[in-house]
This record gives structure tokens, C-alpha cells and sequence, in this order.
């Protein structure tokens, strides 16, 4: 599209007219949010303009005579950011035009182009209506062409990765090796991701060819020992649990020159879909924002920022100028003990097989950029999952230990569902503006068209705060999904993520008694604050269910496995590069057949204690669920017994199986640690008899915890000269996640030590 | 213990009375020292068991690393519940080789060296105890155990 001069000049004016009205109007309600996302965009009332809301989106602006203006930082922050797609299509300069949901313009787009949005608001209150007049004008402006990425020395050289897998349990070792790249010396400090389900057993640090084991000990002792040694110059490493998938690094005295490995050993249970096994490995911590009052907040700060937050932790992000050495390598031995037909994952890999079962996978270069997740795919034969009970015996303790694996039957496939209320939830945030909220649009608009004529629906976004786009659920007639489709494509990405307002939202309004209400959960899940949000859903979440959908290539798993299992629906990942079509047929597939409700075990007289989950979920086609716990005894023939509508339904499980496996007994103590973590989450009590039950429980099983840590220190020497400077690895912001939209500016973001 | 478990009862017991090697610097509210532990034995030993204490009470184990021979590949493992089960660290560490008896160290061979954190400025007083010694066809051995300490105060 190429515009007329006279018709640039005019628009210009209103650009900046609309510009300079938007900035003045942020400018006074943009109260920076301590420990948030920086307010990239905000919005104004000029209802008298026919417009319910304007947002203004850009990095630079042209002032009424045509001279660039370069905004200071805290307009910056408040009111603008870029958008410059790198792999645009190339096309016009200059002004474009009038264009509704600008696609046309995007693809215009060239390289090293800024472009400037101004847009009619996408969030509407509630609009039963179409809505008139909706347009997004936008405004090309030449800028210098990107530089390739400066390499900063950061402390942490290689993450080295190697899974094996039996079955459906895999014992990973995870080593990090710091160098220290400066002349003198330091002490690393690196927040990495793992499994929300990992249960870490092992540390040891090397130094040379020596290994030195770690010990676990309660987290503030083995602070104290890890602070004494680096202020007596000895090499130790610590680490600390923030979250269950969030860890936090520490390896003192390095110096310079010199380096240091830290061995990590867990293991974890894959997820089982539909034939399909998934292994995960976690790269980067997401940029997350934290609601004023977190209690535990993980602040997202640019890398060189030495503040420290006053409570909680802090990521430091590398600019998308920048980039460390830091890559990764992993490899994963795969033997699950049935035939293989099929193996796939998200990054590039070599595949060895060995034989039917068996499979070597190592990422392949070029991938090796840690800044999405790992996922290994294997689809085993149709029919050899079946329900299993496995067992393991402490020898010393002579105490049980189980896994109880439970799968759906394959009747009463034929059975129609019952009628659904739908309520898509849909966060509209800062870190989804791009392709997350992209991949969250298409994915509504594909539920929305598969809705059923009895079901009834609700869109709701959230971010700074909740809009919706009716007052009440409303039939899924053609007329209201057509209008839900308009709504839905006009969702753009900005601001924070209060995400509790949307729980609330989604779960808080009276109940249909015809329909069970299904909370269809889109997000990427940067937020500091999941207690508080999964301690809303387990208070909140009545009869309804949760199906939550990890948006993007490093999301915050914890979290939504969480929302799904308070829920007690199920959880998908909608990666940037998956058909969002797809994921929503493969949803609607499965909520398209009733599920087997009220389901109980009948363990036949063995004595089964201490069983996770205690709320078993509703099982639904395809998917089956975990049941681990202790027994003593025997075990014999286990039943399964659950309501399918109006029917009773049961079946046998079959005999126990001995697996041999210690591991069974470190994932049922991290479940168990698990669920007294969700207790303390739903009873706020962060310091009484459930925390002594974690750290109980962790010490015995030598597992990380919330109260538990592992330290090593070489106590053969000490480093000459004092402790040195404390360096903070930074990361680069997950595929697909904008720096700008996400990571704090400069000043003001934490509340500091 | 991996292999000959249960076979042997041959013990012997070590006592020994550490002094911490240099009491030049001043005294500190806590320091950090290691204690290595040497088996002195005719035969090859392919796996161990040994438990260390400090009479005191003040140490406190702050990591384990293996010993002089290379065929045991891992440092060795503690016993998490015997930690725990003591109000100050009684450790019980073991470990096992799976390399051939002829690949195996004999004499006397330092077969660990835990690292441990001690407070309090009194010298410390460790007691080290040999549970089992065994060779790689799980046959029980007649072993000595002795420990030599060191630290930079």
C-alpha cells in the first residue's frame, strides 16, 4: 500500500496528535509497578471520539515539524515500545494507513523498520454488538539497520544435559560448568529452570578431576555454611529451591581463568498422552510479572542490574543486542521397553536406534541456544499401554513403594458428552504481545467454531486488569460466535498479568445448573505470584474444571500443570510453532466423550497409605493418571471403579509388577512433599507443622525442597584475596517473548535490599 | 554396600585424637578442615563402609570426595537417616568399585576425604570407625582404618 504525501502528512498529525494525547494521559496514571512488567502501553477514554480506548505502541516519535524525538526513559517505559518484525516482508515506507488488525501492514514491514500502532482499544468491557468503527492506523519509520548481537563474558560456558529413560521415569544429569572469564575472581550466581516434578537427589561439584559430593541439609544451615566458606575464600557451590522449578546456583571463589562443574541429578515421571510419551527439559525461566504484594516475587531485571529484591529472587536478561556463550548440549537414552514406532521432537536432533525399543537422541548443532524448552516425543505401539501397578521394597526399611498407572477403558467411546459452559480465559499481557497472543487468538477462534449448539461460551481477557465479551455466558449460536470471533481477533498483548483477577472472573460467577463449566485456561504463565493464584483455584473451583494451555516455547509449567490439577482437568503446551487448529481438535476430541467421574481404587485388602494425588482427577480418554503411595503387605489384584454419565463402571488393573526401581521411592516423597506444599498453599501457613512434614520428608529422602538446599565446599585450600564480585548469569528472554515487553527498565522496578 | 553385604563382621575400630595441624591464626568462630580416610589393608578392597564422628559435637560435614584409587568412580555415598538421627553429624559413608580385583589398590590407601566445617575454637576430636571392608567377590577383609586431618586456619 503506498500512500499519497498529502495523505502521510495528515495522517502523521494525527498520529502524533493521538500520540501526544495518549503520553500525557499516561504519563499521569503510570505509577510504576514494583516488581512488574514495565507498563509498555496504556490506554485513554476518548469516548467522545466514537473510540473506546487508543494504544499507543512505539519506540520513537515524530514531532509535529518531522524531527525525531528520542523519548526519555520512564515515557519509554510507560507508554512505548518497537515492533519491528525481523523476517517481514519487504514492501513500503513511510505512512501506510488505515488497515483493521493491520496484517496487511506488518507484512509491509522491512527489516530495521520501527513501526508505530496506534489502534481502537481490542478490549471491550462487554459487547453483546458488533463494534463500530475498530481500525488500527500505523506508521513506518527508517531506522538504522539491527547490529548482530555483542557477546557479553558471562560465568556459565555450557549446560550439559543426559536423560535416560525406562519406561516412563527418567534419571537426568544436568552439569553446568562456570569459568570465570574476568581477571579476578568471582562468585556465579545462575537461576535455571528444571522440572516442576523433578525430584533432585544429587549434587556434586568439580573442581579438576576432583568430585566433590554435596550434602542436603535444611536451606538456612547450608546458607550459613556456604556464606562462611566464600568469606574464607574456599571454592563452594550452594542450591536453593525457589520454586519447584525454579533453582538458584551459587559457586564461590572462582577464579580467574579457573573453572568450576556442578553436577544436578533428579528424576521425574514422563506425561503419557494418547500413546505419545513426553520428555521435557526446561532452558530458561521466563520474564514473570509480580502483582504489587507478591509474597515471593522473581523479578525479570537487564542484565548488569546489581540491585537486589528485598524478598524473593531476580532473573537478569541479556538485551536482543547481546548474547553469552552459554549453550547447551543434551542427549537421552530412551528404552521404553515396547516397541517404538515413532519419535519426534521441538529441536533438531540425531537419532541412533538401537533396536525396537531402545533409542539414542542427541540435539544436534546449531540448536544449542538455551532459550526454549526440550521436548522428546516417542509414540509407543497402539496397544501396549495398558493400566499397571508397579512396586518397589526398600530393602533396608522394608517399607513399599508404588506407582499405579491408570487408563482409560475403551468403551462407552460412543457416549455423547453432556452440554458445556465454556469460559475461555485468555491472558493478554505484556510478555504474550507477538506470537503467543498470535497463537492464543487462533486457538479461541478454532474452539469457538467447534462449540456444540447446546453449550453456552464466554471470552475473557485479562492483564491489568479483566474485560469479557458478554455480561454472561451466551449461547454458541453462529451469530455470537461470530461475534466472539471479532472480539477475539482484536486481542493484543500489553500490560500486566493479573492473573487472579481472571480466576476470579472465570470462576466466581453463579453457576449453570444444565452445564458444567469448563475454564479453558490460555496463558504463558509469567507470574511471580502462582501461591496465591492456585491457592484461589482449590478454594474456588467448586464443580468446575480447568483445562490450562501453555502458550509459547518456555512456559511456566509449575503453574500450569497446577491450574489443571486443582482444576482437576488436564494440560496442553501450545508451542509457537504448533497449529493452534490442531491443539484445539485434539482438545475438543477429548472433551468431545464423557470422562469417567467419582473415581476411586479398590486395592483389594493391600494397605495403601499415603496415596498422590489424594483427589484423584476425572480420567479422561486418552490420558491416564498417576496414582503413587506406600503399602505394606502384599500386593495383589487392584480395581478400578468410576461413574461414566449415569453408568458405573469398573475394571482390574492386573498384578503388581516389581520394578526394581529406587526411584519410585524419591518421586513418591517428592509427591508427597508436593502435596503438603498445596496444603500450606490452601492453609497460608508458611511455617507450621507442614513445613516441618517438607523438611522432614526431604531429609529423609535427601530430596531439594523448599527447606532444603545442598551444599559443597573444597575445604583442601582457600583462594588467595577476598571473595570477589558476585555475577549474575543472565539469560536471553525465552523464543519468542519480547525483551521490551517484559524486562524491567533501568530504575525503579524492585523494591531492593 | 553393593556387594558382599551381610558377609563380614571383621571391624576394626580406630580412635583417634586429631590435632588440628595449625593453631597459628587466631580463632574463629567457625573453620574448615578435611579429614582423609586410609585403609591399610594386604587385599584389594572393592567396597567400604566407614562411620565418622566428631566427640565435640562441632563439626559439621560439608562435602565427601573420593580417594586415591580411580576405579571408584563416584565419590562416596552417606547415609542421609544416620545424619539425621544424631543431634550433631555422625556420617556413615560408604563405597563400592566395579573394576576387576587386579585393577584394585592394596597397602594403605586413601580411600575418601570428607570436608566438614567446625566451630568453636577447641581442637577437634574425631573417632573414625571402620564398619565393613570387602573384596570384589564380596569376601569380608581384615582392614585397618586411620585418619589424618588438616586445615588452613
Amino acid at each position: 500500500m503506498v500512500a499519497s504525501k498529502a495523505a502521510t502528512k495528515c495522517i502523521e498529525r494525527i498520529a502524533c496528535a493521538l500520540l501526544g494525547a495518549a503520553v500525557v494521559l499516561l504519563g499521569a496514571c503510570a505509577a510504576y509497578e514494583p516488581s512488574g512488567y514495565p507498563s509498555q502501553a496504556g490506554s485513554a477514554q476518548t469516548g467522545d471520539q466514537g473510540l473506546e480506548e487508543i494504544t499507543v505502541t512505539g519506540s520513537r516519535i515524530e514531532g509535529p515539524t518531522g524531527n525525531p524525538r528520542r523519548l526519555e526513559p520512564r515515557e519509554r517505559r510507560t507508554a512505548l515500545s518497537a515492533v519491528a518484525p525481523a523476517d517481514a516482508e519487504p514492501a513500503g515506507r513511510s505512512i501506510a494507513g488505515m488497515q483493521p488488525g493491520g496484517s496487511t501492514l506488518l507484512s509491509q514491514v522491512q527489516p530495521g523498520e520501527e513501526l508505530w500502532v496506534i489502534q481502537t482499544s481490542s478490549a471491550v468491557t462487554e459487547t453483546e454488538d458488533d463494534e463500530p468503527g475498530s481500525g488500527t492506523m500505523l506508521a513506518l519509520v527508517a531506522r538504522e539497520p539491527a547490529a548482530p548481537p555483542t557477546e557479553v563474558p558471562l560465568p556459565l560456558r555450557h549446560t550439559d544435559v543426559h536423560a535416560v529413560v525406562t519406561g516412563y521415569i527418567s534419571a537426568v544429569d544436568v552439569t553446568q560448568q562456570f569459568e570465570n572469564p574476568y581477571d579476578e575472581k568471582i562468585e556465579a550466581v545462575y537461576l535455571f529452570p528444571l522440572p516442576e516434578k523433578a525430584a533432585v537427589n544429587e549434587f556434586v561439584m568439580t573442581i579438576g578431576d576432583r568430585k566433590i559430593r554435596g550434602i542436603l541439609r535444611e536451606k538456612e544451615e547450608a546458607q550459613r555454611i556456604y556464606e562462611d566458606a566464600r568469606a574464607q575464600g574456599y571454592r563452594a557451590s550452594l542450591l536453593v529451591q525457589h520454586r519447584p522449578n525454579i533453582f538458584e546456583q551459587k559457586v564461590a571463589n572462582i577464579e580467574p581463568g579457573k573453572r568450576i562443574d556442578v553436577n544436578i541429578r533428579y528424576f521425574h515421571t514422563l506425561a503419557y498422552e494418547d500413546g505419545w510419551y513426553s520428555f521435557v527439559f526446561p532452558t530458561v525461566v521466563g520474564p514473570r510479572y509480580n502483582p504489587v504484594g507478591s509474597q515471593s516475587p522473581v523479578a525479570a531485571l537487564p542484565r548488569g542490574d546489581v540491585r537486589e529484591p528485598a524478598v524473593g529472587t531476580a532473573v537478569r536478561y541479556l538485551r536482543p543486542s547481546e548474547r553469552s556463550a552459554h549453550d547447551i548440549g543434551i542427549t537421552v537414552d530412551v528404552d521404553a521397553g515396547v516397541e517404538m514406532e515413532e519419535l519426534t521432537a521441538s529441536h533438531e536432533i540425531a537419532t541412533q536406534r538401537d533396536g525396537e525399543s531402545r533409542a539414542h537422541v542427541t540435539l544436534a548443532g546449531g540448536n544449542t541456544i538455551p532459550n526454549r524448552d526440550f521436548v522428546l516425543k516417542f509414540r509407543v505401539a497402539g496397544e501396549t499401554i495398558k493400566s499397571n501397578l508397579l512396586t518397589y521394597t526398600d530393602a533396608r526399611t522394608q517399607e513399599g513403594y508404588f506407582t499405579l498407572l491408570v487408563y482409560p477403558p475403551r468403551t462407552h467411546n460412543d457416549l455423547k458428552r453432556q452440554p458445556l459452559e465454556m469460559v475461555f480465559v485468555v491472558d493478554t499481557s505484556g510478555s504474550m504481545a507477538g506470537e503467543p497472543i498470535g497463537q492464543a487468538r487462533d486457538a479461541i477462534k478454532a474452539a469457538l467454531t467447534r462449540l456444540d449448539s447446546r453449550d453456552t461460551f464466554q471470552v475473557m481477557n485479562f492483564s491489568s486488569d479483566v474485560r469479557q465479551f458478554a455480561s454472561r455466558p451466551v449461547p454458541a449460536s453462529s451469530a455470537n460466535v461470530e461475534r466472539a470471533l471479532d472480539y477475539v481477533h482484536r486481542l493484543g498483548g500489553e500490560g500486566g498479568t493479573e492473573m487472579l483477577g481472571g480466576i476470579r472472573a472465570a470462576l466466581g460467577f453463579p453457576r449453570d445448573p444444565e452445564r458444567t463449566r469448563y475454564v479453558t485456561f490460555l496463558t504463558d504463565g509469567y507470574i511471580g505470584n502462582e501461591a496465591e493464584i492456585l491457592g484461589e483455584v482449590q478454594r474456588t473451583i467448586g464443580d468446575a474444571r480447568i483445562f490450562s494451555f501453555g502458550v509459547g516455547n518456555s512456559v511456566n509449567r509449575y503453574l500450569l500443570d497446577g491450574l489443571a490439577t486443582e482444576g482437576r482437568g488436564t494440560v496442553a503446551y501450545l508451542g509457537l510453532e504448533d497449529s493452534a487448529a490442531d491443539v484445539m481438535d485434539y482438545y475438543f476430541e477429548r472433551i468431545s466423550r464423557p470422562a469417567l467421574t467419582d473415581v476411586a481404587i479398590d486395592w483389594n485388602g493391600l494397605a495403601a497409605t499415603d496415596v498422590y494425588p489424594a483427589r484423584l482427577p476425572d480420567l479422561f480418554p486418552g490420558r491416564p493418571i498417576v496414582v503413587t503411595g506406600k503399602f505394606r503387605g502384599i500386593p495383589g489384584d487392584v480395581g478400578v471403579r468410576g461413574r461414566l454419565g449415569a453408568d458405573t463402571v469398573s475394571f482390574d488393573v492386573g498384578a503388581a509388577r516389581d520394578s526394581r526401581q529406587p526411584a519410585l521411592r524419591s518421586l513418591w516423597a517428592r509427591l508427597r512433599i508436593e502435596d503438603l506444599a498445596r496444603r500450606q498453599t490452601l492453609t497460608g501457613d508458611a511455617n507450621g507443622a507442614l513445613a516441618d512434614s517438607i523438611r522432614a520428608t526431604a531429609l529423609e529422602h535427601s530430596l531439594m525442597s523448599a527447606y532444603t538446599s545442598f551444599v559443597a565446599v573444597d575445604a583442601t585450600e582457600r583462594t588467595a584475596g577476598e571473595h570477589g564480585t558476585t555475577v549474575n548469569q543472565a539469560v536471553p528472554v525465552p523464543a519468542g517473548v519480547r525483551y521490551d515487553t517484559t524486562v524491567s527498565g533501568e530504575r525503579g522496578a524492585i523494591a531492593e535490599r | 554396600m553393593k556387594r558382599g553385604a551381610g558377609v563380614w563382621h571383621a571391624v576394626v575400630a580406630v580412635l583417634c585424637a586429631a590435632t588440628v595441624l595449625s593453631t597459628t591464626a587466631q580463632p574463629e568462630a567457625s573453620y574448615f578442615a578435611t579429614v582423609d580416610l586410609f585403609v591399610v589393608s594386604d587385599t584389594p578392597v572393592a567396597a567400604w563402609q566407614v562411620e565418622l564422628t566428631e566427640r565435640r559435637g562441632a563439626m559439621q560435614i560439608v562435602g565427601i570426595e573420593r580417594g586415591d584409587d580411580s576405579t571408584f568412580r563416584d565419590p562416596p555415598y552417606y547415609d542421609r537417616v544416620a545424619m539425621m538421627r544424631s543431634s550433631t553429624d555422625r556420617i556413615v559413608l560408604a563405597s563400592f568399585s566395579l573394576s576387576d580385583a587386579a585393577r584394585l589398590q592394596s597397602g594403605r590407601v586413601r580411600i575418601a576425604r570428607v570436608h566438614v566445617r567446625m566451630t568453636g575454637a577447641a581442637a577437634a576430636d574425631y573417632e573414625a570407625r571402620l564398619v565393613a571392608a570387602g573384596t570384589a567377590d564380596g569376601r569380608p577383609i581384615d582392614a585397618q582404618l586411620s585418619i589424618e586431618t588438616q586445615t588452613e586456619r
